[in-house]
């Protein structure tokens, strides 16, 4: 690149003169690399702005959840069913660990677990940033807290956190009425936004019924950080948390507690009502669960292990499972037969142990049988006999009618999630869920509480609060403060009290004396409802356990002012009188002792 | 022919505006970088700013010196200059105290400084005479093997101690010298078979994993974010966020929160960009554009070609860093150790910048008295 030298000699301006030429030329070159380094800052700081902006942003903020109590749960004079408790967790900077394998090995030796678990449990995490502590174990011990505290300058990669778990104080007493906890679904935590990972929600009872308002609102704290994650400086923004509401049952821990004990080593269902209001006293179903095991996070194998229990513990058997009534139902057909004149309380029948009707032979539980029995007999000694005879004579539409009426066969409305409707059969239900017509040989199964006829103990309890208050449906609530006025259900008062009357009869002298006690006028009904339909008639005792009948009592007291309703039922349990009526008059003693005692 | 000693107040009068913007530009720079490392380094224990006032005091007076000095005298000592300046290189590179990976640094009363920068000006100083020497009628024609030879010397020591940045940096001096001196397309070419050559030699031998981390992550910024990819994307999200008019004194969040690496030496133009927008990129690049532009008007003022290829090859050291430092941290080179002129923290380079800068504006003001 050299200008020709027209004269061919040596001049030092000539060389300068091309020395010139080449230094603007490069001077153009630099000119065109400058305006590309220009072009990528106005690419960058113009064009692409807002994507930086947002960059520098997630780089300098980080939000903080802080979270919110979960409300604790009381029974009705204050005292704690659900709580929470400090429980410390550990966590790992998987940054600051020099070598991973052996941070691992260290935390398996104090926390005496497998080290390939805990592994597992980090390979949960995989997705999260590096310098981001994550979730190690859950639950430690204070020494095990203690020996991470200690080892600090060695393994500065363990951090201690601490957390709140559940804690349900009487476990396996409150479990069906209290609930348990677990991890929301993915769907779950797409559908509710106020739902955080880590969070756990309600999953049945009170936990699930209140959950929204048991969680409160977590908080959330926008804090600068550099580049290490150090908090730098003040908050940019904070939103405190609202701690969960918490909640008063009606429960009354002292009748629920022993009313778990009662059933410890049985399958049934306990439920303790006041009849005035439906203030549900106490719900246990048995065989129970730890809803402590589910405050935590729970594997799968454990999970499993809780639901294919024997038993099915996880059942809340006082609402969700339905069992023939057995002759507890003769309160509704003595309430129907009255109530529709369809029923003379003088008119007598006469049991000898078994009576004819559609060409078949039906047989009083008693084989001697009763002799001559009015109404009032009848419930007394629960003769079958009396009530196959009334029974046809009544009807099924009107026992059905009645049956729903006082609460049997449809949901009682309790708040609890999950309960059962039942099945009180008639006519058309026969047509159009069965697809034939009613048999009218059923209506005589049906009178003495057989044939389709499914109910909760729970529903029991509401039939039977109607007979202690007067007349009226109520509607049981678990939640304090929840009751609804009782509805008139527009029966004759004189029929309510001729079957109160009857009922404080059998208690006094009947099939209910297991549950007569010096402390409270007691009246009740037994029941013992066959499992499976028998041709011959076999002892209930000599039946394997898994067709044994299950037993019936329910009741109230005291009989002129009655303030609690108990229904006890035994899955399998035998004779209501002897494997039911005992354990409310346990019950009832407990409770008016008490009451007279303070 | 050198000329007699040149009268002093004849020269006076030859101070044009070259020199006032040449100097004006280099210290309104110099400010500017004072107040973006004072932001810089807030939160470091060592107080970056004062030293950095220190270092542009000390520079003013030895840019002054340097335009007191006749520079034929110092091209005619050039050889023993460039001897010296390698000789202490060498002495540091093999027996001097390491900081931060490398051998560079000795200490000048409690100050750091790194011969390096004084070799470069030894360097341009040897190779603006030996190019001029060869633009005479009776000059050797392969005067380009022997210009080479005198760079190759301390390129080696620099890049073993290990400066890569510093080293690479002689490159397009030696390119912008050899060109304006008239560089033949056939030598340029075997120059280029040369320094492929040498270049993968480097690589394969020479350069360390982090190093070569560093060059391959540019032409891979997703992966390993975390590693070397992880300072070109903080610098460019510092760039990028500060937007048209940036944060604002003290604001950048990306300088301040410690998510930019070194922001008050390479990074200088980074935290720049973040706190002050694009509008204090151009106003910078533009001090940058005025400078050189003037450097340029020295060099095409000189009236002898030994005068003309000292200022280029001056003007080629700054041009090379400015380009190379503004391009590293918008992310279109890779990351390597290259300051920015008159900008970045840092004692003795500011002092070579200084000194190119009395240099050229004693060629500038020496135009008329050396023929």
């Amino acid at each position: 690149m050299s200008l020709r030298n027209p004269t061919g000699e040596y001049s030092v301006d000539w060389v300068l003169l091309n020395m010139a030429v080449r230094l603007r030329w490069l001077c153009g070159v630099l000119g065109v690399a400058l305006a590309v380094v220009i072009g990528a800052y106005w690419y960058h700081q113009i064009i692409r702005a807002e994507h930086y902006e947002r960059l520098a942003e997630n780089n300098r903020l980080r939000v903080l959840r802080l979270d919110a109590p979960r409300g604790l749960i009381y029974d009705r004079s204050g005292r704690i069913l659900v709580e929470n408790t400090p429980t410390f967790r550990l966590m790992i900077d998987r940054g600051e660990s020099a070598d991973l394998g052996a941070s691992l090995a260290f935390a398996a030796g104090i926390l005496g677990r497998e080290e390939r678990e805990l592994r597992a449990a980090l390979e949960r995490h995989r997705g999260v940033a590096r310098e981001v502590p994550v979730l190690l174990a859950e639950d430690l011990e204070l020494t095990q807290v203690a020996r991470f505290e200690v080892s600090e300058p060695e393994h500065p990669e363990f951090e201690i956190s601490t957390s709140r778990r559940r804690l349900y104080r009487h476990s396996f007493q409150t479990a069906h009425v209290v609930g348990y906890l677990g991890e929301p679904t993915p769907a779950e935590h797409d559908r509710d936004d106020s739902l955080a990972a880590g969070d756990l929600v309600g999953r049945s009872g009170v936990e699930l019924l209140r959950d929204r308002r048991l969680r409160g609102n977590h908080g959330e704290r926008i804090v600068v950080v550099d580049s290490r994650g150090r908090l730098m400086g003040e908050d940019v923004q904070r939103a405190d948390a609202e701690p969960g509401e918490s909640v008063t049952l009606t429960i009354d821990l002292r009748l629920q507690q022993l009313a778990e004990s009662l059933l410890a080593d049985k399958a049934g269902a306990i439920v303790a009502l006041d009849p005035r209001d439906g203030a549900v006293r106490a719900m246990v179903s048995s065989p129970s669960f730890d809803p402590n095991r589910f405050a935590g996070r729970l594997s799968q194998e454990d999970w499993d292990r809780i639901v294919d229990a024997p038993g099915k513990p996880l059942q809340n058997r006082a609402i969700q499972n339905t069992y023939p009534p057995g002759s507890v139902f003769k309160i509704v057909m003595a309430v129907a037969g009255l109530a529709e004149g369809l029923l003379d309380p003088e008119e007598r029948v006469y049991c000898n142990g078994a009576t004819r009707l559609y060409d078949r032979r039906w047989r009083c539980w008693q084989r001697r049988g009763h002799g001559f029995v009015d109404l009032r007999g009848a419930l007394q000694h629960s003769c079958d006999v009396y009530f196959y005879r009334q029974g046809v004579k009544i009807g099924i539409e009107v026992i059905a009618a009645y049956a729903r009426r006082l609460g049997l066969g449809g949901r009682t409305g309790v708040e609890l999630p999950g309960e059962s409707e039942g099945l009180v059969p008639d006519s058309e239900w026969s047509r159009d869920r069965r697809g034939y017509p009613w048999y009218p040989g059923e209506t005589v199964s049906v009178a003495i509480g057989q044939g389709p006829l499914l109910t909760s103990p729970l529903q029991v309890a509401v039939m039977t609060a109607a007979v202690a208050n007067g007349g009226f449906r109520v509607r049981p609530y678990l939640v304090a403060g929840g009751g609804e006025p009782p509805e008139p259900l527009g029966l004759d008062a004189e029929v309510i009290a001729f079957v109160a009357e009857a009922l404080a009869n059998v208690v006094a002298n009947g099939t209910g004396r297991g549950a007569r006690t010096p402390v409270v006028a007691v009246a009740g009904k037994t029941g013992t409802a066959q499992v499976v339909a028998q041709e011959t008639w076999i002892r209930s005792e000599d039946l394997p356990p898994d067709q044994a009948d299950h037993a019936w009592f329910t009741s109230y007291a005291p009989v002129d002012a009655p303030e609690l309703v108990v229904v006890v039922f035994v899955e399998n349990g035998g004779r209501g009188s002897e494997a039911a009526a005992p354990l409310a008059r346990e019950l009832l003693e407990d409770h008016f002792g008490a009451a007279a005692g303070t | 022919m050198l000329p007699r000693e040149p009268d002093r107040w004849h020269l006076l009068r030859r101070v044009r505006s070259v020199t006032w913007l040449l100097a004006g530009s280099a210290l309104a720079l110099s400010v500017i970088g004072l107040v973006v490392i004072s932001s810089a380094s807030a939160d470091m224990n060592t107080d970056y700013e004062v030293r950095q006032s220190a270092w542009i005091v000390l520079g003013l007076l030895v840019m002054t010196a340097a335009a007191a000095v006749d520079y034929t005298f110092l091209l005619r000592y050039a050889f023993w200059i460039y001897l010296a300046a390698v000789a202490v290189l060498a002495a540091v590179t093999f027996f001097g105290h390491e900081a931060g990976g490398a051998r560079s640094w000795i200490g000048i009363g409690g100050f750091g400084g790194q011969p390096s920068d004084f070799c470069k000006i030894a360097t341009v100083l040897l190779l603006a005479r030996h190019m001029a020497e060869a633009q005479a009628p009776v000059a050797p024609r392969d005067w380009l093997w022997a210009a080479s030879a005198f760079v190759v010397a301390p390129v080696l020591l620099i890049a073993l101690q290990p400066d890569m940045g510093g080293a690479l940096m002689f490159v397009p001096m030696l390119a912008a010298m050899a060109i304006v001196a008239g560089l033949r397309l056939r030598s340029a070419l075997i120059a280029l078979g040369v320094a492929a050559m040498v270049a993968g030699a480097i690589w394969v031998f020479a350069l360390q994993d982090y190093q070569k981390d560093r060059v391959s992550s540019f032409f891979r910024p997703g992966a390993d974010p975390l590693g070397s990819g992880y300072q070109v994307r903080q610098s460019r999200i510092a760039i990028g966020s500060g937007q048209m008019l940036g944060k604002g004194y003290g604001e950048g969040t990306q300088s301040n929160l410690q998510f930019l690496p070194t922001p008050h030496t390479d990074f200088v133009f980074a935290v720049l960009g973040e706190e002050y927008g694009f509008m204090g990129v151009t106003v910078v690049l533009g001090l940058l554009l005025l400078y050189l532009g003037n450097g340029v008007r020295a060099a095409l003022a000189a009236r002898d070609p030994a005068g003309m290829l000292l200022v280029v090859g001056l003007l080629a050291f700054i041009a090379g860093h400015v380009l190379y430092n503004t391009a590293m941290v918008v992310g279109l080179l890779p990351i390597t150790g290259i300051p920015l002129p008159f900008l970045s923290y840092g004692g003795s380079f500011m002092l070579f910048c200084c000194a190119a800068t009395g240099l050229m504006i004693r060629v500038d003001v020496q135009r008329f008295v050396n023929i």
